[in-house]
């Protein structure tokens, strides 16, 4: 049976919306390649053709064998998802393209046909299942997750399994993995499970909604109380909405477009009664800021989608536009400066989170060459594409600065893979989120005032 | 075996595969190899035999060798960013590309030159130097992806062209493949003007027709001290051109000189490096002097002089590197800025004599209306390379056949006035025909028989350059069934 009488058979949700041999509803978007004239300006930007220098594995061939299989010159299958899904969805080509093409959009709705047309099966399928719809989603399994990593780190365990060897018996890249998780915290949405404002620190002069996150909130709880912090100290009341969810980001990188709109409408109706959204994670912020693009073909939630767009912003970019406290503590650090793909290229915010650290007494910034290229994280391309991830990696880490003390940025996803090649590549760099360095250094300066007062 | 892993059993597949080392270095399949069907010029499409990826001069060779003896057509490819079609498999090709030879080899800053591997992409060189206050000056607007290598075989131009000239004049040694299979080098050392027939000049913008490039030996040049750049904007374009001339004839040599005509400006600003050109003028110009500190301020006030004379509307003058860096990324995308505006474009490449431009406009204004075309111009107007852009849509059928047209007939008008068909993107296989606007029967088939003394079997990107001889019906021909694809 064909490719084209197996969809027919299952009879799609909207075949009327299929497109060449594109066969389910919300195809790639035609007038999204029509903007691509073939020039190549994108070539040079994208880590993947970097490393293999194959046409298909860049950003124009992609676009190109997208608009190929529309055309009906191609078919839904394993030769043409490989390309397509070894993208990183960096969004670098974005930043490069004259014409402002919208790769990473073609390559999501892409994504969404094959997964359509060729389910995970296996070991994939189910592992794919189990993190995308069983833990991501979630919130109190992924606590479970996190209580466990926690009794995991601090039993013991993490040291007997390390001592025995028992550690060999996972794959390389998640053994690297294993050595720079985080040590787990409380998460900050069971932390203020019982207040749901969190009051500014003197005058309120804003109300924020805070996307506490999947990832971050577990691993990284810490960030997210250091956004707080820094939110309260600037007269923001924080809310912390406790029916929000996950942003969708990996799922929508992975095809599961379905899941990606069930949580786009969770968050979008979590988040209805204030004015902003802060998140302190870029692809997340980057994901968004584009849920319009899921709800192409549904007017009503497409217009309520945009409007909660509008009000999603990344913190760096917030306390930029609404004015912070300059920082008196001091902070005598070397550091550099990594640009997250969704905040640099996603979002075009580069400039605001450097001079949060500028703004930092004692800090000594020192340029990172290529400092907007990607690191190789890219959601968990890392654990599915580990080869490539690792190839991207070592490029990254050959531009860190050797005699800096920190690295900062503003993505989880980035701050474990930079952890990753730090350990890998014998560094000694420190991986802190921008806002933790903000937050440190407003403790410190109020530590000094204490000390004087007393 | 070396072939492991591959999924075919064309025995010509397995033997190349093997030569470069394996599957990950041969394309063979046919979701693979469509991203291969054409380079920067979309308007011919042809799926090649395959494409691999050698890693040094002696897999090129052993490659070359292995087509050579078996008949196989192959051809030479970089970044494919070429815009007349020069790497496009017409003949199911084997493409070797040469992307992965990508290493800077040496730097020799006394004797101020470079060496480089084909697949290094220009602006690297000029990025790897400029620490040391040193650059490469060919600099195409697709510099930040377009290899050397390509530059080389299409004696790629650029902006800065006009005071420092085309990628021929620093070619300083080629290390290159012959069709044979045989590796030669020409220019030993980097040293120039050998004694005998200028074989570094024939190699230069051969378009890929006599050799394959495996090493370039390239001249760099000192950072200029100093550097400024001015914007004009005009509401006629006669006004624009005539200032053109009048800076030139002022004996002023602009590093750059540039011009862009209202439809280019709408492209731009619509696109993604927008600077706010005002979108009712008919004409910008950017003017770049650099050189001795000493004298800029001078030439510059002389050609703001100049520019009020032509009733310019406003004329301003960059006050930084970055304002500077904004106005050339407008300017350098401004072909892949056309998507903003239009589904498709088929840029002309002609040369004309520079006091002619209005009159030229003219011509190609109307040859826009009468192809009901847009037709943009962007513009190197110190050394007259006119750059039409003809704007298409080529799923409307007949639209591409009728860009096609339109941009012959602007060559057309090119040569009439006494200019030339290509200025720096070169021939391949769109301008082959137009050929005839320039050259007799015998003069083409003069320079045909050079090709054979290097590819006497035509084996080497075959088709591209020259058009056949009596084969002018068949062509046209070839072109409409192409345009109708």
């Amino acid at each position: 049976m064909s490719l084209k009488e197996m969809a027919l058979k299952q009879s799609p949700a909207c075949g009327s919306g299929s497109l060449g041999n594109y066969l389910w509803s919300d195809p790639p978007d035609e007038s999204k390649w029509a903007d691509c004239v073939h020039c190549g300006m994108c070539l040079e930007s994208c880590p993947t053709y970097e490393q293999t220098g194959m046409e298909q594995h860049s950003p124009r061939g992609r676009v190109y064998l997208i608009k190929s299989v529309a055309e009906g010159k191609l078919e839904v299958n394993e030769q043409f998802m490989d390309p397509v899904f070894a993208c990183l969805d960096c969004r670098a080509c974005t930043t490069a393209c004259p014409a402002d093409v919208d790769v990473g959009g073609l390559i999501e709705e892409a994504r969404g046909q094959i997964r359509q047309a060729m389910p995970l099966t296996g070991v994939k399928g189910a592992v794919n299942k189990f993190f995308l719809k069983g833990l991501f989603p979630n919130h109190n399994r992924l606590n479970a997750v996190g209580s466990l990593l926690k009794f995991y780190q601090k039993s013991g365990i993490q040291k007997v399994v390390h001592k025995t060897g028992l550690i060999n018996i996972m794959p390389q890249h998640l053994v690297d993995m294993e050595a720079i998780m985080p040590e787990v915290k409380e998460p900050v949405r069971k932390k203020y499970k019982h207040e749901p404002v969190i009051k500014a620190k003197g005058e309120t002069k804003n109300e924020v909604g805070f996307l506490t996150g999947c990832v971050m909130d577990v691993m990284f709880s810490d960030i997210n109380q250091s956004t707080i912090n820094v939110l309260t100290r600037n007269g923001n009341d924080v809310v912390i909405p406790q029916n929000q969810t996950c942003c969708g980001a990996l799922h929508i990188h992975a095809g599961d477009r379905e899941t990606g709109r069930k949580l786009a409408k969770q968050n979008i109706e979590a988040f209805q009664d204030v004015e902003t959204v802060v998140v302190n994670a870029a692809g997340c912020g980057c994901m968004m800021q584009e849920y319009a693009e899921l709800f192409r073909e549904d007017p009503e939630w497409r217009e309520k989608a945009e409007a909660f767009s509008a009000k999603v912003e990344d913190i760096s970019k917030y306390l930029h536009d609404t004015g912070y406290e300059k920082p008196k503590g001091e902070i005598n650090t070397r550091i550099t400066y990594h640009d997250a793909c969704h905040l640099a290229h996603g979002q075009g915010i580069r400039q605001q989170p450097r001079d949060l650290l500028l703004d930092i007494p004692g800090v000594d910034m020192v340029h990172m060459p290529n400092a907007d290229r990607c690191c190789g994280s890219a959601g968990i391309y890392n654990i599915t594409n580990p080869e490539m991830a690792g190839a991207v990696l070592e490029s990254k880490m050959e531009n860190v600065p050797d005699d800096v003390e920190m690295i900062s940025m503003g993505n989880p996803g980035c701050m474990l893979q930079m952890a990753m090649g730090v350990k890998k590549y014998g560094r000694n760099q420190k991986i802190v989120h921008t806002i933790q360095l903000l937050d440190w250094a407003y403790q410190k300066g109020e530590a000094a005032v204490n000390k004087e007062g007393k | 075996m070396a072939a492991k892993g591959i999924k075919s059993n064309d025995k010509h597949i397995l033997n190349l595969a093997a030569i470069v080392g394996g599957e990950r270095s041969i394309l063979y399949q046919k979701e693979d190899l469509v991203a291969y069907d054409c380079d920067g010029f979309t308007l011919h499409k042809h799926l090649p035999k395959a494409v691999v990826f050698p890693k040094n001069a002696q897999e090129v060779a052993r490659l070359v060798k292995y087509c050579s003896d078996n008949h196989l057509p192959f051809l030479a490819r970089g970044a494919g960013t070429g815009l007349s079609g020069g790497a496009i498999p017409l003949n199911g090709e084997v493409i070797i590309s040469l992307v992965r030879m990508k290493r800077l080899l040496n730097v020799d800053l006394e004797n101020r030159r470079a060496v480089v591997e084909p697949g290094f992409v220009n602006l690297k060189l000029t990025n790897s130097i400029s620490d040391k206050g040193y650059y490469y000056a060919p600099d195409p607007s697709s510099q930040y992806c377009c290899t050397i290598g390509g530059n080389v075989a299409e004696n790629a131009g650029g902006a800065h062209c006009l005071k420092y000239g085309v990628t021929t004049n620093h070619i300083l040694g080629l290390e290159v493949v012959l069709p044979n299979g045989e590796i030669i080098e020409i220019g030993k050392n980097g040293i120039p003007d050998s004694p005998g027939y200028d074989l570094l000049g024939l190699l230069t913008g051969s378009e890929g027709t006599l050799g394959i490039v495996t090493k370039i030996t390239v001249r760099i040049l000192k950072n200029p001290e100093a550097k400024q750049t001015v914007l004009a904007y005009f509401d006629k374009v006669s006004d624009g051109s005539q200032a053109v001339s009048d800076i030139v004839s002022a004996g002023i040599v602009p590093a750059a000189l540039e011009m862009m005509d209202k439809i280019a400006i709408e492209g731009v600003e619509a696109a993604a490096f927008p600077v706010g050109h005002p979108r009712d003028i008919e004409a910008v110009l950017l003017i770049e002097v650099d050189g001795i500190s000493a004298g800029i301020e001078e030439q510059i006030n002389q050609i703001l002089e100049v520019c009020k004379k032509r009733n310019v509307r406003e004329v301003k003058v960059a006050q930084d590197e970055q304002e500077r860096g904004r106005w050339w990324a407008n300017r350098k995308t401004g072909f892949g800025a056309m998507g903003a505006i239009s589904p498709d474009y088929l840029v002309q490449d002609g040369v004309i004599p520079r006091s002619r431009l209005p009159e030229v406009l003219e011509r190609i204004n109307k040859i826009s209306e009468d192809y009901g075309l847009r037709i943009a111009n962007i513009f190197h107007a110190g050394d007259g390379n006119l750059h039409p852009l003809v704007l298409f849509d080529a799923r409307i059928p007949g639209e591409s056949e009728k860009a096609l047209k339109a941009g012959s007939a602007c060559l057309q008008v090119c040569a009439d006035v006494g200019g030339t068909i290509t200025g720096e993107h070169g021939v391949g296989i769109e301008k082959r025909e137009e050929m005839r606007f320039v050259f007799k029967d015998e003069e083409i088939i003069a320079q045909t028989n050079i090709r054979e003394v290097f590819n006497p079997d035509n084996l080497l990107n075959a088709g591209k350059l020259f058009p056949s001889p009596g084969r002018c019906v068949e062509i046209k021909t070839e072109m409409k069934a192409a345009a109708s694809r």
